[in-house]
């Protein structure tokens, strides 16, 4: 019975992640538009305003949760939980540090990206339920913006898989360091199996996987609605998109899935692209450095770092660019990226029959 | 009764609960969100059945592809229309409009309980052959692949063929007429 027990444990514990994430995170995103814009940003609750979003989800729960006359009230109440599930599910499967992963799935990978879609149909949801004109129009948006850009993403994924022949994500983690134990070579040529660090990270494994990893964050950015792929909650246009109608808990919890969509695609782009849980450090000479800083405890830091930096990189993104039009963004989907993943994905099948 | 043995039992009546009701509610958008929770727990009979790679695949292309594409339908289309199709009928079961229906049901019950009673699951010989010689595996993936580019290569193609057709034919469709001189 232990067993189940610990299973509900690591549940519990990937929630309270998720939750203490969505908190810091938008303290962060205040701070750092704050920066950007040449303001402030909160500085009176607690010392920095440090404890302003502690206090903004106190007032959430607080708050009534109204439900509109003319909403279609199972589906409305519904959506901000199924949302959040979804993207909470993706969690599962995500390895966190050698030997340590919530389940360890053969298809991991493929799990990730199949439960993540489900969240379209929550956002859809969500926006019918509602029974109003802007709701319904952010959901369509959301949904059609979605589903354009898992398409590079998938392609992009997919010539990862084509090097790392798994969809295994532990597996795919520790081919990327010195736990592998088989050669890897740097650029296709000299091994780094032994030295590890960032050299025997996948995009320099296959220096291609550069371009993968760009197309694959700028698609990540679009699947969680983040600026400069925001129209689906465009507020000069639609109000605030899909979410318009919803208040107290319902919004706290579609914010909650905005923030661990956020740190969900990072940490899947670090697992892919950018090492997983491995070290930066090489071994250089004498100088065992990947072989000291590699463990359960350093995995942790590491994977958590190399996310929080993507993160702040989509932050910094959301804060510069301004809003693209509907049409621009698809142009960008179906021209330059498709495309360009697809040539990702050739190059991706000649090196591994050519240079592994 | 362990633990597997209730999940199953749950997700079976899951299935079959979500199901009926999917046949019978009045409100088009609700049964398709209902579809949802079918196919969820299809899903998860599948992975009682080992086909782990079968079930996200479901989920991928049912829940993230056509349940989507069903929902854009309803919300492009008229809610005249919709209304329209949700009342036309009466909410008569036996009518002489239903007779063909219900015999189409009651002939298919009919069969379904004769396999049912026939059917001994334990000593089919296929089966037991299979058991022995190919015990089950967990590496469901690499079997998919290596049979799908090896004794099932040829359907395997022509699925792509027909994949592609579709795609140019949608591309046409929604081509902009160019401007003639």
């Amino acid at each position: 019975m232990n067993f189940y027990f610990t299973y509900i444990l690591v549940a519990l514990g990937l929630f309270g992640f998720a939750a203490v994430f969505a908190l810091f995170g938008i303290y962060a995103e205040r701070k750092v538009s704050a920066f950007i814009q040449d303001r402030l940003g909160p500085t009176e609750t607690g010392k920095y305003g440090s404890l302003q979003t502690i206090a903004d989800i106190i007032k959430l729960i607080q708050k009534e949760l109204i439900v509109p006359s003319a909403a279609d009230k199972i589906l409305f109440v519904l959506a901000p939980f199924i949302i959040f599930v979804s993207v909470y599910m993706g969690f599962a499967a995500l390895p966190w540090a050698p030997g340590l992963v919530p389940a360890k799935l053969n298809i991991g990978l493929f799990y990730i990206f199949a439960i993540v879609s489900v969240e379209a149909l929550g956002i859809l949801m969500a926006g019918w339920g509602s029974n109003n004109k802007y709701s319904l129009l952010g959901a369509m948006r959301s949904v059609a913006q979605i589903i354009s850009y898992e398409i590079p993403a998938g392609f992009a994924i997919i010539s990862v898989v084509m090097i790392t022949q798994t969809l295994n994500l532990q597996d795919i983690a520790t081919q990327q360091g010195v736990l592998s134990g088989e050669s890897s070579r740097f650029l296709g040529f000299i091994d780094v199996g032994q030295a590890g660090g960032i050299l025997a990270w996948n995009i320099f494994r296959a220096p291609h996987l550069i371009v993968a990893f760009a197309i694959y964050f700028i698609a990540s950015l679009a699947e969680s609605n983040r600026a400069p792929f925001d129209i689906p909650e465009a507020e000069s246009e639609l109000v605030s998109g899909f979410h318009t109608e919803y208040t107290g808990l319902g919004f706290a919890f579609v914010f909650l899935a905005e923030y661990s969509m956020m740190f969900l695609v990072s940490m899947l782009g670090v697992i892919l692209f950018l090492g997983a849980w491995n070290t930066p450090l090489p071994n250089i000479g004498p100088a065992h450095l990947a072989d000291y800083t590699t463990g359960t405890v350093w995995g942790i830091i590491w994977i958590v770092l190399k996310s929080l930096l993507l993160v702040g990189v989509q932050m910094w993104i959301r804060w510069t660019l301004p809003r693209f039009r509907v049409d621009q963004l698809m142009n960008l989907c179906w021209k330059v990226l498709t495309p360009l993943a697809l040539l990702c994905m050739l190059i991706s099948g000649v090196w591994r029959l050519w240079l592994m | 009764m362990n633990i597997n043995q209730v999940l199953f039992y749950v997700m079976g009546f899951t299935a079959l609960a979500s199901a009926l009701i999917v046949a019978a509610s009045k409100n088009l958008v609700r049964s398709v969100f209902m579809f949802f929770v079918t196919l969820f727990a299809l899903a998860g009979l599948y992975v009682f059945a080992l086909a782990d790679f079968v079930a996200v695949t479901q989920i991928v292309i049912y829940v993230g592809g056509v349940l989507v594409l069903m929902l854009f339908a309803f919300m492009l289309s008229n809610k005249e229309t919709l209304n329209s199709l949700q009342n036309k009928t009466g909410n008569k079961f036996i009518a002489i409009n239903n007779m063909a229906a219900l015999l189409a049901a009651g002939l298919f019950l009919v069969i379904l309980v004769n396999a049912i009673i026939k059917a001994r699951p334990d000593g089919i010989v296929w089966i037991q052959h299979a058991q022995r010689v190919n015990p089950p595996r967990t590496d469901n993936l690499g079997n998919i692949g290596v049979n799908l580019m090896t004794n099932y290569l040829l359907p395997f193609e022509v699925i792509s063929i027909i994949l592609m057709m579709a795609l140019i034919g949608a591309v046409h469709l929604s081509r902009k007429e160019e401007h003639k001189l």
